[in-house]
């Protein structure tokens, strides 16, 4: 029931990006010319240099980059959360000045509300976009169990594990039934194993809902399990350097990575990122 | 040899439990013997006896209801008012800039002059009715909250923020709940201080000019020199103001229910 819940008025779709129609599909986000510079107290900070990008209609995107390279400022730009200081983000040909209840975010740290239980931080977003409380309530009951939570639905936040709480933070955006679900690194906080789990979580749910994500994280592994395609970004000031495809086979799953189609894909990524860790190097040695 | 100490730890232990215990009968009991014994002036320092005689009376006659419900309803009336001004004010000032701009400054100069000091001006506006010491509580409370308030909520974690704009939480939600609950913690202490407070500006709200009260009838019995009836209506006092802390703190803990 739970697919028919998230999208009511679309019987459950499998988005398959590798059929000639997924090219033709319209571009839902697009980034045109994006530079975003904050000021700071010794002058500016480039933190994101003329960026443009073009994400498809249920397409799953990853951008990957070393820490400080501005992928956290890029997706806050396209969540409305960061003015553009030069170009514009575009999400279904709309500007992006402010947060739209259509696009939703989950973050590294999964900011539940504490003095709500898991239950009402999820029907939060129904709510407040003026839904009854009952209905709110079904909404959130649906996705409790979609994540596996029900034994835990009345318990507050700060009794689950960091595990479970991104669960419910994840919950908590698709509650509001977004076009599109930003992710910023959200399983950077936690251990390798619970990872892997909320990976393959992940892999399941995204064959249920039709959003297009764009996910935000400095692990290739992580980044070409997960996507449809992977953008890597330059160490600051943030630039994309290149935009790699990834056609392995869905379903996947974390096995994945024993793959020698995927074993490839990531060595190209590597050395993509090697030679330009050098020539940043470099630079930096030629500069001192 | 360390079967030895741990017994004497246990005996000392045991030694600092009885000396709790017998500490407030041991002074009263002091006390007593020094007022009865002629060291002093018995009628300025009256034994603890006479002190319960004059409590036990203050009762009796009625009077003392009277006096509390006479307090009570000034600090607590004040406290209501002032810690409900201090906290809309406070998520007002600490949440959107051009209301700080405004109010902060005012806000800062008014604060650091103790509340006692406008006893004068009070009589001046207000003479001696019940508005005037209903305005020194709810100042003195007023600005003790108003700044636990503004700073809790400039406090609060940006990310639960940014998450609840993501899910389209209108305006007054945000301040409301998001933001006021975020500051809850720091509001709390804020409604804790405020409660000694407000006893420290009923003392100089009755002193100025009152007909009934805790700290008129201290007044009272000062002009009249009963000594006993002064000290029982300090010791009621104290009592209250400690009740009502206690009160307070638990209420406190209770507040933020979600720990
Ligand atoms: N609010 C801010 N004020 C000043 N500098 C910022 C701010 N946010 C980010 N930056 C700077 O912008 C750059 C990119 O940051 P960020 O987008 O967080 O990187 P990433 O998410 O890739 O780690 C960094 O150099 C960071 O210091
Ligand atoms: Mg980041």
């Amino acid at each position: 029931m739970i697919p028919s819940l998230l999208c009511p008025d679309q019987p459950l779709r499998l988005v398959d990006t590798h059929s000639p129609s997924a090219s033709a599909r319209q571009a839902i986000i697009r980034v045109e010319d994006l530079s975003i510079v904050f000021d700071v107290p010794s002058g500016h900070v480039i933190a994101v240099d003329r960026v443009s990008l073009a994400v498809t209609q249920g397409e799953f995107v990853s951008i990957v980059g070393p820490s400080g390279c501005g992928k956290s400022t890029l997706l806050n730009a396209m969540a409305g959360l960061e003015r553009p200081f030069e170009g514009q983000v575009l999400i279904a040909g709309e500007a992006m000045l402010a947060p739209r209840p259509e696009i939703g975010m989950v973050f590294q740290q999964p900011h539940l509300f504490p003095w709500k239980s898991v239950r009402r931080n999820i029907a939060h977003g129904p709510r407040a976009l003026g839904k009854s409380k009952a209905e709110a309530l079904r909404i959130a009951d649906d996705l409790i169990a979609m994540i596996g939570l029900t034994k835990f639905a009345s318990a507050y936040p700060h009794t689950l594990s960091g595990g479970m709480q991104q669960r419910v933070a994840i919950a908590r955006a698709l509650a509001n039934q977004p076009r599109v679900l930003l992710m910023d690194e959200p399983f950077g906080a936690l251990d390798a194993q619970t990872r892997a789990v909320m990976q393959d979580n992940l892999l399941e749910l995204r064959e249920r809902i039709n959003a297009t994500i764009v996910f935000v994280t400095h692990d290739i592994d992580e980044a070409i399990l997960l996507s449809d395609r992977v953008l890597i970004m330059s160490a600051g000031p943030g630039r994309i350097l290149k935009d790699l495809q990834v056609s392995l086979p869905r379903p996947r799953s974390s096995a994945i990575v024993a793959e020698a189609a995927y074993l490839a894909l990531k060595r190209d990524c590597l050395d993509l990122i090697r030679s330009e860790g050098r020539r940043a190097f470099e630079q930096m040695e030629i500069r001192t | 040899m360390s079967v030895g100490g741990r017994s004497s730890a246990s005996a000392t232990a045991r030694l600092s439990v009885l000396v709790a215990v017998l500490s407030v009968p041991a002074f009263t009991g002091v006390w007593e013997l020094i007022a009865r014994s002629g060291i002093v002036n018995a009628v300025l320092f009256p034994p603890p006896s006479t002190v319960a005689v004059a409590i036990l009376e203050w009762i009796r006659t009625g009077q003392f209801f009277g006096d509390l419900m006479a307090s009570l309803s000034r600090v607590a009336g004040g406290f209501a008012v002032g810690a409900a001004g201090g906290i809309v004010l406070g998520v007002l000032t600490g949440r959107v800039r051009l209301v700080s701009s405004l109010l902060s400054p005012l806000f800062h100069i008014l604060r650091p002059i103790p509340p006692i000091a406008f006893v004068p001006i009070v009589i001046l506006w207000f003479g001696l009715s019940e508005t005037g010491k209903l305005f020194l509580v709810v100042w003195g409370v007023f600005f003790t909250v108003w700044l636990a308030t503004h700073i809790g909520v400039q406090k609060v974690d940006h990310g639960l923020i940014r998450a609840a704009q993501m899910l389209g939480t209108p305006q007054p939600q945000m301040l409301w709940e998001i933001v006021l609950l975020g500051a809850l913690p720091y509001v709390t202490v804020g409604l804790r201080t405020a409660v000694s407070i407000s006893f420290y500006t009923l003392v100089a709200a009755e002193l100025a000019g009152s007909f009934a009260g805790i700290v008129y009838r201290i007044e009272i019995a000062q002009q009249n020199m009963q000594t006993g009836q002064v000290m029982g209506g300090l010791a009621a006092l104290g009592l209250l103001s400690f009740v009502a802390d206690r009160s307070f703190a638990i209420l406190a803990e209770r507040a933020v229910w979600w720990r």
